[in-house]
């Protein structure tokens, strides 16, 4: 029994060293680790075995942040819990982690990023991990991951981020920007009445309109219902086509072109990942369409008020300096919109649905 | 690689296994659901990706309308059984095979949740009310989920120690013996997919109060995640206690198997795997686990061995 | 106790396997009857058990038990009348309960389940002694799983399940067939006691022209889903095989050319 348990185990743990090391060479994040236990390993002399050695020395540099130490020694442990892989989320999370580099240094936080893979569930074991590990901030990358982390901890500060309405993620009442916990961040809401006005401006004679998104996401659902009310105000009619997920973004795409004269895709999780299907469908029917944001706009939309992810990432990253040197509370913290929207077309497709776009409009450079 | 293992700190390992049992008692509720129908009633019910999720709406929409918590977990559980009826009635009335009559169910409950909650998302802040358990007091949560469990299981041990229990237990292992003894077996598949469900659900309305939210797709994977716990604990009870074959201890076992398996995916994000291979590494883990008293057994007699005894005579 | 009139039952009707599994069967037994039910594959032998225990519902015809019409109850609502012993020793007990837990099911054939407790001390020491009666040693092993025993032994059991509440009709089909000589010889001797102590009627399906000689005081021949042999009384007591074999050939006008039956 002996002989076959180690050698299992033996695989096990060489498939997870290939793994770390290959993950180490890539990811800055992890390089991060690497230099501040190099610190605490050159002290203890002992080798890999000696977690306790070294975890006192890194225990005593997460839990001192406001203590004794000084702040040029201060190392912040920073837990980053993203929902799902996807181009948007992942921009956002490179911009928090760049601005706080840049900040800080990048001998001065750490950051231990988990991705939920989807699974809302999971969104609260890794929140209990950054609570059990005392991490000195949470950023929560969309609405469960948001909504797991406020569950887990009242005193750890949550910023968040790729996050439509607070309100709603937290079931606040009567919100008015700041949410009195220990909640704050960033939204990516552009403004829709502004979005309403462009779909208005690019096709002044549509009637009809289709809001197409993924009825498992509640980000887009609340778009979809504001921008409703603009344009029904109007005087446009307007469908909503939900899709349950990957699966039936076709069918349902199909029925929506076929009913409506132009489109309006939120920013949508689902749709982003799938704008090529979108696209296959929708500019052989000659329906345009317009998008909540530049990342589904250059898979299959005409045109796009857009925001940055990477830059509300950063902004997010701000936030989170003020919060930890400037001693800032984030009870206070209003949350903060995009900083800037640009105006956006894809210039393929216009050309395919023979769409002259005024001459404020960017074209979305071609990656 | 030093580094890496010197990175790793093991106090954070203890810290956060009171989050890990926590939720691992809850799943367990599932993990007992499962157990009723896979392997009592020999069926495979996949109503339980939705029927969770069910669990977790109800109870949220009815705390959020000011339904005191207890009043709305029952809701959850009757729903929950509502749910396994209808897999039920699919099955025995309209003939369909089983498990598609469970798909079909689970298809049709991602409506009714969303009818439910209105959204994908609904939030219940544990500031705003009264829980049962949430992540933020996980010894608490320990607590309350333990309690649940030993209730839990002191009702299904008397219960299929009864007659009703003991008809059901002889529809699942053979349906025509239990015919042949005036047994209805609709009935009974009836009522176990129902009691099952029921659990489920329950499962799902703790999980959204543990995590502060209800979730459209919250129970997505979650008939794997009850099957892994099944038979984890299975493979540990039979390894551990051969001849004792007590029924409240199987059922304690499937719950200890849910516990184990959010300790290894505590584990897996402990060691700081790259985020996306922590799946991977959960089912290797697993893997092994459920490897162990098998290769135990082997080592003890397997052909290998016989060979060599027996090459030994020989020489 | 049983009557049987002019029941029919076909299977896959309008397809190319369609078959005439029981064409206008004229069955009446009177308490206390043993009917031998012999004849070659096919012959509709199971399809009458069946028939009559109510797996599925006849074509046309009527079934009576004890004066009760029973053609539109389902096999679970029969149940309470009849007692069965199948011929695959697995399906007639449950592997994964206990010996007293098979008796306690069965010790409440037809009556409401409820929440009571499934078997009461009384109980168990009535299924001891019951056991015992079997004399194959099961009585010192009742909290055993079914699942470890012998074919014999579960037939066995299953015979102690179908009589434990007497059944107004003992439904035996080909029980034997799955055991070895020996074992096949005891259960027999035992369905034989069982049958006689209780004072039963039942009906037996065997292939063994043998057996159904021996055992029993009425035999039953079919062929095509008809029944063209009935010899009871004295007229049974003298019968040989070939007797036995004359006879088809006089009725049905072929020679009977099952190599089992012929052989056994």
């Amino acid at each position: 029994m002996k002989k076959s348990v180690c050698l299992l185990l033996a695989l096990a743990l060489m498939i997870t060293m290939t793994a770390c090391v290959g993950g180490t060479a890539a990811g800055s994040s992890a390089s991060a680790p690497s230099t501040a236990s190099a610190q605490s390993a050159s002290a203890s002399s002992a080798a890999s075995a000696s977690a306790a050695a070294s975890s006192s020395g890194s225990a005593s540099a997460s839990a001192s942040t406001s203590a004794s130490a000084s702040a040029s020694d201060t190392v912040y442990h920073i837990g980053i819990c993203q929902l799902v892989q996807h181009v948007a989320l992942d921009a956002a999370t490179k911009g928090f982690k760049e601005a706080l580099i840049a900040k800080l240094g990048e001998d001065k936080v750490v950051f231990d990023e988990q991705n939920a893979q989807g699974d809302s569930a999971t969104c609260a074991t890794i929140c209990n991990q950054f609570v059990a590990d005392n991490d000195d901030l949470i950023l929560a990358n969309a609405t469960p991951a948001l909504q797991a982390a406020a569950s887990a901890t009242s005193t750890i500060p949550i910023i968040g981020t790729s996050i439509t309405d607070y309100a709603t993620a937290l079931g606040l009442k009567d919100f008015s920007g700041t949410t009195g916990t220990n909640v704050s961040g960033t939204s990516d809401l552009a403004p829709l009445n502004d979005q309403a006005s462009m779909l208005e401006e690019l096709f002044p004679d549509a009637k009809t309109v289709g809001i197409l998104f993924c009825s498992a996401e509640p980000n887009s659902y609340y778009q979809a219902t504001v921008i409703e009310g603009i344009l029904q105000g109007d005087g446009l009619t307007c469908k909503e086509y939900t899709f349950t997920d990957s699966n039936d973004v076709s069918s349902v795409t199909t029925t929506a072109c076929a009913e409506s004269d132009v489109l309006y895709i939120p920013t949508d999780n689902t749709a982003a990942s799938n704008t090529e299907v979108i696209k296959n469908i929708a500019v052989p029917a000659g329906k345009p369409i317009i998008c909540g944001e530049e990342g589904i706009c250059s898979g299959c939309g005409v045109a796009t008020l857009s925001i940055n992810y990477y830059d509300i990432g950063y902004a997010a990253g701000e936030m989170a300096y003020d919060i930890l040197v400037n001693g800032a509370d984030v009870s206070t913290m209003a949350i903060q919109y995009a900083p800037k929207v640009t105006k956006e077309y894809n210039a393929d497709i216009c050309k395919e649905l023979n769409i002259t776009v005024p001459s404020d409009y960017t074209a979305i450079a071609a990656n | 690689m030093l580094q890496y293992f010197a990175s790793l700190n093991f106090l954070t390992l203890v810290k956060v296994l009171p989050g890990d049992i926590a939720q691992g008692l809850i799943w367990g509720i599932l993990a007992l659901g499962v157990f009723i129908t896979y392997k009592i009633l020999d069926f495979a019910d996949l109503t339980v990706d939705g029927s969770f999720a069910t669990g977790g709406a109800v109870t949220v929409m009815l705390i959020l309308a000011g339904v005191p918590t207890p009043v709305a977990l029952l809701a959850a559980v009757l729903a929950g059984c509502l749910a396994g009826l209808v897999t039920a009635l699919l099955h025995t009335m309209l003939g369909i095979p089983g498990i598609l009559a469970s798909i079909l169910t689970q298809i049709a409950l991602f409506s009714i949740n969303l009818n439910i909650m209105g959204k994908a998302n609904q939030a219940v802040s544990v500031d705003q009310y009264r829980l049962v358990l949430s992540s933020r007091f996980n010894p608490q949560a320990i607590l309350s989920g333990a309690v649940f469990v030993v209730l839990i299981i002191a009702a299904l041990y008397w219960y299929f120690g009864t007659e009703q229990g003991c008809a059901i237990r002889a529809t699942g292992c053979t349906p025509s013996m239990a015919k042949a003894q005036g047994i209805n077996i609709n009935t009974m598949k009836i009522l176990a997919l129902s009691l099952s469900n029921g659990l489920v659900a329950l499962s799902g309305g703790l999980t959204a109060q543990y995590q502060g939210f209800s979730d459209i797709n919250m129970g997505r994977g979650a008939i794997v995640i009850g099957l892994a716990a099944v038979i984890i604990g299975d493979v540990l009870f039979s390894a551990i206690l051969k001849k004792r074959q007590n029924f409240a201890v199987r059922l304690c076992f499937v719950v200890i198997g849910s516990i184990l398996y959010y300790i290894v995916i505590g584990i897996v994000l402990w060691l700081k795997m790259p985020t996306n291979d922590m799946k991977l590494f959960t089912a290797i883990i697993v893997a092994i686990f459920l490897a162990v008293p098998y290769l135990k057994e082997r080592s003890r007699s397997s052909f290998t061995r016989a060979a060599k005894n027996g090459g030994k005579q020989n020489a | 106790m049983l009557d049987l009139n002019n029941v029919c039952k076909a299977f896959n009707v309008g397809t190319v396997n369609e078959k005439c599994a029981l064409s206008s069967v004229d069955l009446h037994l009177e308490d206390g009857d043993f009917v031998t039910v012999i004849g070659s594959n096919g012959a509709g032998k199971s399809t009458l058990l069946n028939a009559v225990a109510g797996t599925w519902p006849v074509d046309s015809g009527s079934i009576l038990i004890d004066g009760q019409n029973v053609t539109g109850l389902p096999d679970y609502q029969r149940a309470s009348l009849l007692g069965r012993v199948f011929q695959d020793p697995m399906i007639g007990t449950a592997a994964n309960m206990m010996i007293e837990e098979n008796l306690a099911l069965a010790a409440r054939r037809g009556k409401r389940r409820g929440l009571r407790w499934q078997i009461t001390p009384a109980e168990r020491e009535q299924f001891h002694e019951r056991l015992k009666e079997l004399g194959l040693g099961l009585e010192d092993r009742m909290s055993v799983k079914v699942g470890l025993l012998s074919g014999g032994q579960r037939q066995a059991l299953t015979l102690l399940m179908a009589t434990l509440r007497r059944p107004k009709l003992l439904l035996l089909d080909e029980h034997t067939a799955a055991l070895d000589p020996t074992t096949a010889a005891k259960v027999l001797e035992l369905s034989d006691r069982v049958i006689a102590e209780n004072k039963l009627t039942a009906l037996m399906v065997t292939h063994n022209m043998k057996d159904a000689i021996r055992h029993g005081n009425r035999l039953i021949m079919m062929n095509d889903g008809k029944i063209i042999l009935d010899i009871s009384g004295e007229e049974k007591k003298q019968l040989t095989k070939a007797d036995l074999l004359q006879k088809f050939a006089e009725v049905s006008g072929n020679t009977l050319e099952n190599d089992r039956v012929l052989l056994s």
